[in-house]
């Protein structure tokens, strides 16, 4: 009897063991303060940062996924109100500079040439004003962008100059200049998903809405240092936040697995089993399309 | 006084050298990534000889979306003593993918990623056995 009553005991112990190694491990949460103290912000390394600016997630990203959902080019999406000749404060060139960024990344996919050439004299005046022309090859871009065969340098010229524009701001202390510039290229890569999505609400674009959660905390980390600097930055950190509320309650879980590996052609492919998982409802994804439209929106209208 | 000047302009021109050598490489290295691939970021390693054969030393972040096929091309400087290699950890600090089988010794020059676990990855470059080296790093995105 005692040795039935063990094993019934281990076998029961098996169980709930079983099922608390389940494959879905726990989702992604912001950190638990609301918004990131300033001093934590300030005690992040030049290392630190430079990480962070780098793991934005390139507005190019985005347009090869719309390219793979088959959807059409807009000329609607891009920031074209933006005059580079009236934009007053460093604040706003910064900003702006990083808005026609991304629309320069999204206009080189879609190899719009003729309207990439507009963007290209505003991105011109900014730099200029903001003393870092330097690192734009201009006549290199508007050769390549005549140029359809050579996408691929095209991206690479382009992308490379505003990595060698944020990494001179951060290392001649115009840290806050780098910080906008980032915003701005993903605020206008959210802009772009979130306009398309709401027109063409396919599930895995809704899904790379959702999972801009991930790098939310990244920014606002980024922007801390100077929510107190002026009033155009506690305004922008406000925007943030606010940004941040919205995505409280949108979900990311993972489920865990191996990743499989092949060779092929002398390299290797691998293929990964884990995924994430967004949850988010309609209303939440309504709520960060009208977030994001109305920030980029004000932004670009001064 | 001649010295002088003499000794700024050949550190100069080192300088300069050193950094259209490594100009050079890494357009090559994009150039070569194949035609399928669409260039994202790039990586530039220069390691000296490491004291001991501990992880592997040059380390950055970098966000990576679920439904995308990445690859990452390693291209080493002719003068490199090794070769370089890659490995990637998520956010549980899991390997997710090697350039280096270390069973085998195979060195691979490139690996296609398909994601499908969004997230900040860790990408962690060295040269083969610690040794001093310079290269580049590539991640691109494949149709």
């Amino acid at each position: 009897m005692k040795r039935k009553i063990f094993l019934l005991s281990l076998f029961i112990c098996l169980c709930f063991s079983c099922r608390n190694s389940s494959k879905k491990s726990s989702g992604f949460v912001f950190p638990e303060a609301d918004a990131v103290p300033i001093s934590e912000a300030e005690k992040l390394s030049p290392e630190a940062i430079a990480d962070i600016s780098k793991n934005i997630s390139s507005p190019v990203e985005i347009a090869n996924l719309l390219q793979t959902l088959e959807i059409p080019f807009s000329q609607s999406y891009l920031a074209s109100s933006i005059d580079a000749n009236k934009q007053n404060t460093n604040v706003d060139k910064a900003l702006k500079l990083g808005i026609l960024g991304a629309d320069l990344g999204y206009l080189n996919m879609y190899e719009r040439t003729g309207s990439s050439l507009d963007v290209l004299s505003s991105i011109r005046k900014l730099s200029e004003d903001l003393k870092v022309d330097q690192f734009f090859d201009f006549e290199s871009i508007k050769r390549l962008s005549k140029n359809k065969s050579n996408l691929d340098s095209l991206l690479f010229i382009s992308i490379d100059s505003y990595s060698q524009i944020d990494n001179y701001l951060r290392t001649n202390d115009r840290g806050h200049l780098s910080a906008l510039m980032i915003i701005g290229v993903w605020l206008e890569g959210q802009y772009l998903a979130t306009q398309v999505a709401s027109q063409f609400p396919d599930k895995s674009l809704c899904d790379r809405i959702g999972e801009q959660k991930i790098i939310l905390n990244d920014l606002l980390l980024l922007v801390s240092p100077y929510c107190n600097r002026d009033s155009e930055f506690t305004v922008l950190c406000k925007d943030l936040q606010e940004f941040k509320e919205k995505y409280r309650d949108v979900k990311i879980t993972y489920t865990q697995g191996d990743p499989v590996s092949v060779e092929k052609n002398g390299g290797l492919v691998i293929t990964q089993t884990e995924t994430s998982v967004v949850e988010m409802s309609k209303e939440q994804l309504t709520d960060i399309i009208e977030i994001t439209k109305s920030i980029r929106n004000s932004l670009i209208i001064k | 006084m001649k010295i002088y000047f003499i000794s700024i302009f050949i550190l100069m021109s080192g300088i300069l050298s050193y950094g259209q050598a490594v100009d050079q490489l890494v357009n090559n290295c994009v150039m070569n990534a194949g035609t399928d691939a669409k260039y994202l970021k790039d990586f530039r390693i220069e390691l000296g000889k490491a004291s001991g054969k501990n992880e592997l030393r040059y380390k950055a972040n970098m966000s990576l979306w679920k439904n995308t096929k990445y690859r990452f091309s390693m291209c080493n400087s002719s003068d490199s003593k090794g070769e370089l290699i890659l490995n990637i950890k998520d956010n549980t600090n899991k390997v997710v993918l090697s350039s280096f089988n270390q069973k085998t010794g195979k060195i691979y020059p490139f690996i296609d990623f398909i994601c499908n676990k969004s997230g900040i990855y860790q990408l962690n470059f060295d040269f083969t056995d610690g040794q001093q080296g310079s290269g580049v790093g590539i991640v691109s995105m494949i149709r």
